[in-house]
């Protein structure tokens, strides 16, 4: 190989090869930018956790005759609001989805402190800023005869468990 | 000296140069006694040498500057030193940090002082940060060459309140624990990214221990790297920049005329520079009027000046009033109402109207002009003026959006009663 005494001018016409220098130099840079890249993409993927720790999202709530007819009870560690109308049974979700905050009962149905969303008594929204009905969860008898809530499984509001 | 001529001294005669040879092995230069001394010593010590040598004199009128950069960075400072001291007593943990809070209260020396400091400060530099802003964009001091450098204090003005934000978390009270679960609701709205981020900021999908671990972090190491870095960048562009805004008049030179170097008499064997082919003063050094005066002491005695009057407003505040500490955090009961700070309420009361464009389209969109506003507005007029008339459609959009927010946020303060329903407040 000749080395290339010319100078190789800047702009690099098309006709023009690509020095030996350019060439290692492009390499050099494109080695160095994608290693910071993978890098910056390996900090991300340390700082999100496999593993969470958090509430157990199937859970009892024990047996039906803790609820009797129209009651209407919010089980705050769980976040879910228990309503029980004759022998029909439903879990509606008391976390806001607005913002997450915990809706309290109200007159009407639900109401969020934070943001003055507003829910009637099936969790429709009536009012405020939350952009969707509370959601509600499937419930079902267990075999041990206790009532088991799974937050995973989300139902059609109004699909009520039947004893 | 006599050092100097013996070219081995003995031990005694070192012990002798004591304390001298210490102090000029650091200083380089003695203590200055008349203006070039205090120049050198200006230019070479590590801690004057971001200022200029001398200084123009509109840079120092406080009605210009009303001294809020300054007294944004003493805040930051007085928020260093007191957030390392608190860092001693401080443990993140979801079972311990409110019992550290009572007892930085109840029992550490000074504890309860410099938790107030430290909170009182943090509320002053978010106002004071926007006011600096507010000053440069109504004299109109982003525009060319300082483009760079305000977009730099828009990420500062960002980083400010995200120091704000994660340091709230901290107390793990009910205050921190609702404001940061609806704060990382509103960041789940960013389209595409939101829940990843969400996830990120929490470590997990609610707020708890690994959320709280993640707030400490980034408020004691990550974002004060990042502002002490931009800080850095915002001092170093206000030199490079040419100093402060100030009028075009400010720098008025007399006319100097050149004349034609061929019909210029010239004595000969006698050489002759530029400056002797120019009509009028022959030199400019010492024929135009210096509107610059020495950084010492005419700047450092400011700077001294507003550094104690910072000061002792925050500690005398930090006597008065104890920094708000509410009920140990209890997930199942939202405060009713839930607040946010005064500085958030402006943007809890848009959120309250809607979660996207109240929490995160309206202040993207509000950053973005922000950051673009030297770029759209390169009209050289009205810069070093307050309330300029060159600049009154761009001062009364800015002043727009500012009322707004401002309005916002007084009726989030005052006007919410629980439920965020519309209450009077008297």
């Amino acid at each position: 190989m000749t080395v290339n005494l010319k100078r190789t001018s800047r702009a690099g016409s098309d006709a023009e090869p690509i020095s030996r220098r350019k060439l290692l130099g492009w390499i050099t840079g494109v080695g160095l930018v994608g290693s910071a890249g993978l890098s910056a993409i390996s900090n991300f993927v340390f700082i999100k956790p496999r593993a969470t720790y958090g509430a157990p999202q199937r859970f009892s709530i024990g047996k039906p005759d803790g609820f009797p007819p129209g009651t209407r009870v919010t089980l705050e560690n769980r976040r879910i609001c228990v309503i029980r109308e004759g022998d029909r049974l439903a879990a509606v979700s008391t976390t806001c989805t607005h913002l997450g905050c915990i809706v309290g009962l109200s007159d009407t149905g639900f109401a969020c402190p934070c943001h003055g969303s507003r829910f009637d008594t099936d969790g429709k929204v009536t009012g405020g800023p939350a952009p969707r009905a509370l959601p509600w969860y499937k419930l079902s008898l267990a075999p041990n005869g206790e009532l088991e809530v799974d937050k995973d499984t989300e139902v059609q509001p109004g699909v009520y468990l039947s004893l | 000296m006599s050092q100097a001529a013996n070219p081995k001294p003995s031990l005694l005669a070192s012990l002798m140069a004591f304390p001298a040879t210490i102090w000029d092995s650091i200083f380089r230069n003695p203590v200055p006694s008349n203006d070039l001394e205090r120049s050198a010593t200006t230019f070479t010590n590590f801690f004057l040498h971001i200022h200029p040598v001398k200084v123009h004199k509109n840079s120092l009128r406080p009605a210009y500057t009303l001294g809020l950069g300054l007294i944004s960075f003493w805040l930051f400072l007085i928020l260093i030193v007191s957030g390392i001291l608190l860092m001693f007593y401080y443990v993140p943990s979801t079972t311990q940090a409110y019992d550290r809070m009572l007892d930085l209260r109840g029992t550490v020396a000074f504890g309860n002082i410099l938790r107030n400091m430290h909170r009182w400060s943090a509320h002053a530099m978010v106002a004071v940060v926007f006011m600096h802003l507010c000053r440069v964009f109504l004299t109109g001091a982003y525009k060319k060459p300082r483009e760079f450098n305000w977009v730099v204090g828009v990420i500062l003005f960002l980083l400010t309140l995200f120091m704000s934000f994660t340091g709230y978390l901290l107390p793990w009270d009910q205050l921190a624990f609702w404001a940061i679960t609806v704060g990382t609701a509103i960041a789940g709205y960013v389209p595409v990214m939101g829940k990843s981020i969400q996830f990120l900021l929490m470590g997990g999908t609610s707020v708890g221990q690994e959320a709280l671990l993640r707030f400490y972090v980034l408020h004691v190491a990550v974002l004060p790297a990042v502002l002490m870095l931009m800080v850095g960048i915002h001092f170093w562009r206000i030199r490079k920049d040419g100093g402060l805004s100030r009028p075009a008049d400010a720098d008025a030179t007399p006319d100097m005329v050149m004349v034609d170097p061929s019909k210029a008499v010239l004595e000969p064997r006698k050489t002759y520079g530029i400056q002797g082919l120019v009509r009028g003063p022959l030199t400019k050094v010492g024929q135009i009027p210096d509107n610059t005066v020495y950084s010492w002491p005419n700047l450092f005695i400011a700077e001294l000046f507003t550094f104690v009057i910072t000061l002792s407003v925050i500690l005398v505040v930090s006597l008065l009033f104890g920094a708000p500490l509410e009920e140990p955090v209890n997930v199942m009961h939202p405060p009713n109402p839930a607040k946010a700070p005064w500085y958030f309420l402006g943007l809890q009361e848009m959120v309250s109207y809607s979660a996207f464009w109240g929490g995160v389209g309206v202040p993207t969109l509000f950053v973005l002009g922000l950051i673009l506003t030297p770029y759209m507005d390169r009209s050289p007029g009205g810069v070093g003026k307050w309330f300029s008339r060159d600049r009154l459609l761009a001062n009364t959009l800015f002043l727009t959006f500012v009322i707004a927010n401002v309005i916002f946020v007084i009726i989030g303060t005052f006007f919410r009663g629980p439920n965020w329903a519309f209450v009077a407040p008297w």
